[in-house]
């Protein structure tokens, strides 16, 4: 099946993120299933909903070619080879067959995780600047209250989310009203 | 029962997985080491090193905590609760997406999380900068591999790859 073979060669080769450019190639290029416009739309509400980017991608993509069906098919694919493949490092990694080395590596992967995620931080605030000083101290909240007081993620998203979503149709109306006047 | 709470634990951040699931694991990492201490600190940042690393999304993750938790059916079950309840959500989102295809909602909804998921990849910082230790040199790779994703275009494998061999050299 065609969905099945795209999406479980996507997820094989796709790596924390670098998935995008294959999925577009192999969709709206190689396949037609959807244009480029509707690959955007596509790609934004994957991002807007909650959800690896990836797997709601395929869910869109697999409906949109063969109904619920696809969705289904097109998520096993794109779940099921990546879950495979950690199942079997998790197997060896609680086997406990010392190796040091091994042991360091890993070590060494999960400070390197933690740089990436620093680094990710680092990029994804300076690109918030847009946001101005309200949006920024929204994200300095967020950062505070989950990360050194603990806050749980659901009120978190309820307060800090609603506020972020309040501020953007404070902005929205503000900006159409200005529109208005001119 | 420890499936139950796996199922819990995983479908709820399934749920609340916005940002492409970058906000959750500050959550992931709370309830997966502190409350029920399925995995250790150290072993909680390795899995979400793992889950960079192998192919797939790094929520990914779940599965080697699920194991650690209950066995092979574990796993399954964690990569189930991570994945199926998100993906029903987007099934539903893709059956109306015509109907809110213009709706002015979806960008502020966009917009106004956007600093939140920030925010909250912060606070993945703050939750398991722990794991990683205090030693000179863990600290050392972590700058470098920072530095490095900043200032080049390596891919994200690679780099965890860099710092792997950091591992090797330094950590042993």
């Amino acid at each position: 099946m065609d969905v099945a073979r795209t999406f479980g060669t996507i997820a094989i080769v796709s790596f924390g993120g670098g998935q995008k450019a294959a999925i577009r190639r192999a969709v709206v290029e190689r396949r037609a299933w959807l244009d480029e416009d509707d690959f955007i739309e596509a790609l934004a509400l994957a991002e807007l909903m909650p959800g690896a980017n990836l797997v709601n991608l395929a869910v869109f993509i697999g409906h949109r070619v063969r109904g619920a069906r696809g969705a289904l098919v097109a998520m096993l694919a794109v779940c099921l080879p990546p879950f495979a493949i950690a199942l079997g490092v998790a197997v060896a990694y609680f086997a406990r067959i010392d190796v040091p080395l091994v042991g360091a590596a890993l070590r060494g992967c999960a400070a390197g995780a933690v740089g990436l995620t620093i680094a990710n931080a680092i990029e994804l605030t300076v690109e918030r600047r847009r946001d101005g000083l309200l949006g920024l101290a929204l994200l300095a909240a967020t950062a505070v209250a989950v990360g050194a007081l603990k806050l749980a993620l659901l009120p978190a998203l309820a307060i800090f989310g609603g506020l972020g979503i309040w501020l953007a149709t404070v902005r929205a109306r503000r900006t159409e009203s200005r529109a208005d006047a001119a | 029962m420890k499936e139950l709470q796996i199922v819990r634990v995983f479908a709820v951040l399934s749920v609340l997985g916005f940002g492409g699931g970058k906000g959750i694991f500050p959550q992931m990492h709370a309830q997966t080491v502190d409350s029920f201490h399925w995995v250790s600190a150290a072993q909680f940042t390795q899995f979400y090193a793992l889950g960079k690393l192998l192919p797939g999304p790094t929520t990914i993750a779940a599965v080697p905590i699920g194991y650690a938790a209950a066995g092979a059916p574990g796993a399954a079950i964690a990569a189930a609760a991570m994945f199926v309840p998100a993906a029903l959500l987007m099934l539903g989102a893709s059956v109306l997406w015509r109907r809110f295809h213009d709706s002015p909602w979806r960008e502020r909804i966009a917009l106004g999380l956007a600093p939140v998921v920030v925010g909250l990849t912060w606070a993945s910082v703050l939750a398991f900068g722990k794991g990683v230790g205090s030693g000179p040199a863990s600290i050392a790779i972590v700058t470098v591999v920072t530095a490095l994703a900043l200032r080049t275009k390596l891919d994200t494998p690679v780099l965890v790859g860099l710092a792997a061999l950091g591992g090797v050299a330094f950590l042993r």
